[in-house]
């Protein structure tokens, strides 16, 4: 069996890395901006007053910077799948594909259509029909995530999907358990309000800006107290699916939560410690060491005082049956398309749970061919196997650690600004207006770092316990790979540049600048606005 | 006409109930995100809101000494 | 036939659907990106040519990710092989696309004439290359692709992709399929705009009429005498998708026009085509570019149909392996998949469409010079 070259493999996992992360450095701020324009320009409608509809165009200009990154970076990754992963995209894009397009009809095409209104509607369209505008922006962005958040659930727990002889790949068969898996919900909520955090601390931010320079106060004081009730509620709903999905994945990927925890034992409650921070070695398959919090570790994670958590150790050890069973399902199946003999087709069904495992064999094979190992190198090559089956400890159990305490950070965060702000206490608090201001990247780290912990820990699988990512790769030559790569990384900084540019640009000249250059025909409107 | 808006509203009502039943019942988390968003955005408003209140009762303090 | 046979069937159609709308619609603002720096020589010319296309490129823009998504799901082995066997040429597609919305965006937003200057060279090379590509994609699909399959399903690519760029019967498509779009951005940029750039986009669209039309007829004798792709046995249309077995395929010269001779009425195709772009530029000429816009349509719905009346059922056809040529038989999602993407589709399609016209209902008008220098919001 012909077989991809390590490098082009782990070009290929970078490049996806690299655009996936960019690209998710500007969705969060959409996610979340689009619902407190929506929020603003609400206010904006109920009282009449035209300082909430300078706010909404105000932080609606910033939303626009950033949108547009969002949507050109987006667009990369509907294309990488194909270009990149071909045989990942032939093996579940039955499945995988489906809520891809359907994000596009249903929730980009709406977004991407009322996005111009938003922004060139103003005064072409009633208050109350411009307001609803901003709300279906909104709801189409968000509904944009959760096709996108289903998708991906799909990738770590396959559902609604199984594996056909006749065709040789995944085939949907349950449009339902897709889009209802638990494992959708959960991401998808999470990810959403995730972008809620994000949105809050990036208006609240610029606003304690404009509070500390003494600037656009009558803006700035209600985007502050508008974004620090947001922050406050959403960061208690992140906090809370995260610990729903935490949960998920100790039934559905124990190799991910054993990973994110750093449990190499499986461990004997109640008394296993919640490790706060540890240097996990992935070569000899320890921690170098521990500080924990005792008895916190089996109620977070199981939910109950008794229930144990699985550990590396032992999953390998319970991988190896799996190893075997896979090889034999394979070799079944190669027959099977060769000949069409029932007697194959069988003895794959009978194994074809395991089927994933003997891919993950190929590597370590002779010749990279499972349907042909000889019998006495049978116990080598499932040997070498078994590790296999584990993601990288040390980034999964730190990425994770990091997304967790800025988390908890934001939750503080917000709590004080709330209450502060609410007392109309500021101003006499600079300090909380600088931590405020230097928040602003932090959520975006946050999600980062989320990502990683989730995508990380769900290796060495495209398809978890199914298809391993070094199968899933297009056959490219390393020469291919590094010129995509430069591309991008050339692409990608020229963005970054001119969208931070523009961004402290706006940032600084702050709301003003509308008035100034208000045409006749908005000063009419706003004389419209003010009388009616 | 009246009457026509009322049915609209109607129609609006039972859809959502209709809508809420089936979302809550296969995805509830959907349905706390529904939910959870409305309320944000509400309170958040609402948080506003409660500042212009706010600032009118100190400038009126300021004027009636 | 089996259901699942016509859903195949359906697909392919909607496929040619989706192909026609990404050329009448991104063609239509990649044309007018093409144009921008020609038919605006001030700068509030340019922002005019700009906001013109403004309010709607970015819903247009979504027929490009639409039909990413769609061939994912609806054709998910097409997808995976073709996106990676033009690799570097879907690169460089990517590297435009994502360009564009970033250039819209960004290019007014600072006053520098260099920053403004530079925004309008990458609008000059993010409308001419992703149309070149597009066109240049289906000439060499026509010509056959090197590639085959291993059993596990993995594909294996055998030629270089300097063979996809420098090939003469491909550029030749991409030089058609960037005339239509400038045709197409022409006729927008006169339905929307006022002297000076209403003249100068009547030149330009009507010359490309004319280009299109003699680039369309040369490409349609050239198909004539190329080698073409015939399947000469089929297990069964409604067999699993599986492109390691169940057919056999030949290749002779002139086999692409096999299905023109089987069904004559076929040949309605092209000299609608060909009519239709003769027509556009003559009605540009005329100054009724209203209607130029939709026999603009109608050559996009010329053009595709020729080629997909010539290749059907073929869908990529492989030289290295021709048995293994991607074809609607063996290269769809399951049935399953298909009918679940066909009800949704049935369900969005009409929705898109009416908020779409309701946007450009509401946005109508004609855009003026001084309004958008002076509008704090536009492009």
């Amino acid at each position: 069996m012909d077989f991809i070259s390590n490098q082009v493999v782990e070009l290929s996992r970078f490049q996806f890395a690299l655009t996936a992360l960019y690209h998710f450095m500007f969705v969060p701020l959409t996610l979340g901006l689009t619902f407190m324009l929506a929020a603003m320009e609400t206010v904006y409608v109920v009282t009449g007053r035209r300082i909430y509809r300078d706010m909404a165009q105000f932080w609606g200009k910033l939303f626009g910077i950033n949108f547009a990154i969002g949507v050109a970076t987006g667009l990369t990754m509907e294309f990488e799948f194909g270009t990149n992963w071909s045989m990942y995209s032939h093996f579940f894009g039955d499945m995988f594909g489906t809520p891809l397009a359907i994000e596009g009809l249903m929730a980009f095409f709406m977004e991407s259509t009322f996005v111009g209104l938003m922004f060139f509607g103003w005064d072409r369209l009633s208050k109350q029909a411009h307001l609803a505008i901003t709300y279906l922006v909104a709801l189409g962005s968000n509904l944009s995530a959760l096709w996108i958040l289903i998708a991906n659930a799909g990738m770590n727990v396959p559902e609604g999907a199984h594996f056909d002889a006749d065709t040789m790949r995944m085939q949907f068969d349950s449009f339902v358990s897709v889009v209802f898996s638990p494992e959708s919900q959960s991401k998808f909520v999470h990810t959403s309000v995730a972008g809620y955090v994000a949105a809050s601390m990036f208006v609240m931010g610029i606003s304690a800006f404009y509070l500390l320079r003494g600037q656009h106060r009558e803006l700035a004081v209600r985007s502050f107290r508008m974004a620090a009730i947001f922050g406050i509620i959403s960061s208690v709903a992140v906090i809370t699916l995260g610990d729903v999905l935490g949960r998920m994945d100790y039934e559905r990927q124990p190799t991910k939560i054993a990973a994110i925890e750093g449990i190499w034992h499986t461990t004997k409650p109640p008394f296993e410690p919640w490790i706060i921070a540890a240097l996990p070695d992935d070569e000899k398959q320890v921690n170098h060491f521990e500080i924990g919090i005792p008895y916190v570790l089996t109620p977070l994670i199981t939910h109950s005082f008794n229930q144990p958590v699985l550990g590396m150790h032992e999953l390998e050890d319970q991988a190896g049956p799996r190893i075997r069973s896979g090889i034999i399902a394979l070799t079944a199946l190669r027959h099977y398309g060769e000949t069409h003999d029932k007697a194959d087709l069988d003895l794959f069904n009978a194994h074809q749970d395991d089927m994933g495992f003997g891919f993950l064999a190929t590597r370590h094979a002779p010749n990279q061919d499972v349907t042909t190992i000889p019998a006495e190198q049978l116990d080598t090559v499932v040997k070498q196997t078994q590790p296999d089956i584990l993601p990288n400890v040390f980034v999964v159990f730190w990425s994770f650690r990091f997304m967790v305490f800025l988390g908890t950070y934001f939750f503080a965060l917000f709590a004080i600004a709330s209450l502060l702000s609410l007392k109309n206490r500021l101003e006499a608090n600079r300090w909380l207006l600088k931590a405020a201001m230097w928040s602003i990247p932090l959520p975006i780290l946050a999600t980062e770092f989320g990502w990683i912990t989730a995508e990380a820990g769900r290796q060495p699988w495209t398809v978890f316990n199914k298809l391993p990512t070094f199968l899933s790769a297009s056959n490219h030559s390393t020469g291919y790979m590094i010129f995509s790569l430069a591309g991008f990384a050339l692409l990608y900084s020229v963005f970054i540049a001119a969208e931070l540019y523009l961004m402290f640009r706006f940032a600084r000249l702050g709301p003003d600048e509308h008035g100034a250059h208000a045409t006749p025909e908005h000063l009419f409107s706003a004389i419209q606005g003010g009388n009616a | 006409m009246k009457l026509l808006r009322l049915a609209g509203l109607a129609l609006a009502l039972v859809i959502a109930l209709l809508f809420a039943v089936f979302v809550g019942d296969q995805g509830p988390w959907y349905f706390a995100w529904v939910v959870g968003t409305v309320m944000i955005v509400l309170i958040s408003g609402a948080g506003t809101i409660l500042l212009d209140a706010q600032e009118e009762n100190i400038s009126q303090k300021e004027n009636t000494p | 036939m089996a259901t699942y046979a016509i859903l195949k069937l359906i697909w392919t159609g909607l496929l040619g659907v989706l192909f026609i709308g990404l050329g009448t619609m991104v063609g239509m603002d990649m044309g007018v990106g093409t144009l921008l720096r020609f038919v605006g020589r001030t700068d509030g010319e340019r922002r005019t040519a700009l906001n013109i296309i403004g309010p709607h490129w970015d819903g247009n823009q979504v027929w490009f990710i639409l039909g990413g998504g769609a061939i994912f799901a609806a054709f998910p082995t097409l997808y995976g092989t073709s996106f990676s066997v033009f690799y570097v040429v879907m690169i460089l597609l990517l590297f435009s696309m994502i360009l564009r919305p970033v250039a819209f965006e960004y290019r007014s937003k600072a006053d520098s004439r260099h920053w403004r200057a530079s925004w309008d060279i990458t609008f000059l090379i993010s409308g001419f290359l992703p149309m070149f590509v597009y066109g240049a994609a289906f000439g060499n699909i026509l010509e056959g692709v090197g590639y085959h399959f291993l059993w596990t399903g993995q594909y294996v690519q055998d030629e270089s992709f300097l063979s996809y760029l420098i090939n003469p019967f491909a550029i030749l498509c991409g030089l058609l399929s960037v005339a239509l779009s400038v045709q197409q951005g022409g006729a927008m940029l006169m339905l929307r705009s006022e002297n000076p750039i209403y003249s100068r986009a009547r030149a330009y669209g009507s010359t490309a009429g004319f280009v299109a039309a003699a680039l369309f007829v040369i490409g349609g004798v050239w198909i004539a005498y190329m080698p073409g792709f015939s399947l000469t046995w089929l297990l069964d249309s409604a067999m699993p998708a599986n492109p390691l077995r169940g057919q056999t395929v030949a290749i002779h010269q002139g086999a692409w026009l096999d299905n023109y001779h089987a069904h004559p009425i076929l040949w309605l195709l092209p000299v609608l085509g060909t009519s239709c772009m003769l027509a556009e530029a003559l009605m540009l000429r005329a100054g009724r570019p209203a209607i130029g816009w939709w026999l603009g349509v109608g050559a996009w719905v010329g053009t595709i149909g020729t080629v997909g009346a010539a290749m059907f059922p073929f869908l990529m056809p492989s030289i290295t392996k021709p048995d293994q040529s991607l074809t609607v038989w063996n290269a769809t999602g399951s049935l399953y998949g298909l009918t679940c993407m066909l009800v949704v589709t049935a369900i969005f399609v009409p929705i898109i469409l009416s908020y779409t016209s309701w946007c450009y209902y509401v946005m109508r008008g004609r855009v003026r010079v001084q309004d958008i220098v002076n509008d704090p919001h536009s492009y």
